[in-house]
């Protein structure tokens, strides 16, 4: 029998979303790098998150305060004890951003959709224009996971010294430094190209195949295990260039292969490719 | 600006955060599809390669007016929508009228707003695109026996 992923709760079918969409313990919510896609038709029911404007502070480069968290889920119907299931465009990318920004605020019943958006729309699966209202809960922010799921820079430092495992999900060439951006994305820039020292350089989009399904848990234990060399009880640390495909790898790590400590470093080369006095590599 | 771009500009401009959504989306619900002719051409000389998503764009000088013709995925639909806007702006315009199209053609329509500081330069790149198609095409208008080879994509209308 195929081995099954170490935490198989955290992912779920659309057959399952779909037979719980009227269950009042879930909420579905879209999360896109495209936000226009969510006004185009969505899951029925499902509330917009957007990574940007509602998961971000917009003066200081962090993530809300337990308060906003706090609002945020009370006015999207999202309960303390509501299954969030998470969703969106490109392979669930800001699906599981939006999922490990939750998971911050010690948000413990998170699930991702495994195919996303596409797989829903190619399925041709109910979807709606309409945007649901909720009536607003009581939200009490749980408690802080950051020390356990979130990597700062002087972390990061401290591990590299160590040299425990450091993951980095971009594409070859920002890798090897070539690039200094993801393609097509010019604007997110940093001084410096290249990666930090020590980092094995695994592709976010190798755990996905190209429905946006997740690959099984004895194909991605090949790519991180035998190829990258990590180990279950690694302390690890993925970065990219802004956070957002780490949390991808972070889900991946965490939930289908019971890596027990994950850490996305969310200032990923935006800052590392920026910051005075600390080391880089080049090349592959 | 052409009259036409610029009433879509002015729209778009005067419209709250939810407006400017739909609309984008009406654009992006419109975008012509491609003549056949040019459909089998979509290869990588065609590709805006600015945009994340797959967006191909053929500018065609008809005497000294530019037919554009593009094709953008329904699942990127701001690009989509900003492709088709710029289409149903520029058809039919001079190429002097738009090279004078303002590079900041986005932040215009309100769209910056929209969508984040983050992921709006890729649709500054069609624009980018444009004008330098519309160059090419001219050029090679102007100087038929031009070093640089044939002239991309499939020969202009009759």
């Amino acid at each position: 029998m195929a081995e099954s992923y170490a935490h198989p709760e955290a992912l779920v079918s659309a057959d399952w979303v779909q037979e719980h969409l009227d269950d009042p313990k879930v909420r579905v919510v879209e999360s896109d790098e495209d936000i226009l896609l969510y006004d185009l038709g969505h899951v029925p029911g499902a509330v917009r998150i957007d990574w940007q404007g509602d998961l971000q502070d917009q003066i200081v480069r962090d993530y809300i305060n337990p308060e906003k968290f706090a609002e945020l889920c009370s006015r999207s119907g999202i309960a303390p004890d509501t299954t969030v299931v998470f969703y969106g465009d490109k392979s669930n990318w800001w699906a599981c951003y939006a999922f490990w920004a939750f998971t911050l605020f010690g948000h413990e019943r998170c699930k991702v959709m495994n195919g996303g958006r596409k797989l829903w729309m190619d399925q041709k699966r109910p979807t709606s224009t309409e945007v649901p209202s909720y009536p607003p809960t009581k939200y009490h922010v749980a408690g802080d996971r950051e020390p356990q799921i979130r990597a700062f820079r002087d972390e990061v430092l401290a591990h590299l010294k160590a040299k425990r495992p450091l993951i980095d999900v971009r594409s070859p060439k920002e890798f090897t430094g070539e690039m200094l951006h993801m393609e097509d994305y010019p604007q997110e820039g940093s001084l410096r190209g290249g990666h930090i020292p020590g980092a094995k350089n695994v592709p976010w989009s190798r755990a996905v195949n190209e429905d946006g399904t997740f690959k099984s848990a004895a194909e991605l234990r090949a790519i991180f295990e035998q190829e990258a060399g990590l180990k279950p009880a690694d302390d690890v640390i993925a970065y990219c260039r802004i956070g957002e495909r780490s949390s991808l790898t972070w889900f991946v790590l965490t939930y289908l292969l019971g890596y027990s400590h994950v850490r996305n470093y969310d200032g990923s080369w935006t800052e590392w490719g920026n910051l005075v006095r600390v080391p880089i590599a080049t090349g592959a | 600006m052409p009259a036409a771009l610029d009433a879509i500009v002015a729209e778009l401009s005067e419209s709250d955060r939810q407006e400017r959504i739909d609309l984008l989306i009406d654009f992006a619900r419109n975008l012509p599809p491609l003549p056949d002719r040019l459909a089998a051409h979509k290869d990588a000389g065609h590709r805006v390669e600015e945009c994340q998503s797959p967006v191909y764009l053929f500018v065609e000088l008809v005497g000294d007016r530019a037919a554009l013709y593009a094709d953008a995925p329904m699942e990127a639909p701001t690009v989509r929508g900003f492709v088709s806007l710029l289409l149903e702006g520029l058809n039919g315009s001079t190429v002097e009228e738009i090279l004078e199209v303002p590079n900041d053609l986005v932040a215009r329509c309100g769209l910056q707003e929209v969508l984040g500081m983050l992921r709006v330069r890729g649709l500054a790149g069609v624009l980018r695109r444009i004008k330098a198609e519309v160059t090419r095409a001219a050029m090679g208008q102007a100087q038929p026996q031009a070093a640089a080879g044939p002239p991309p994509g499939p020969a202009a209308g009759p």
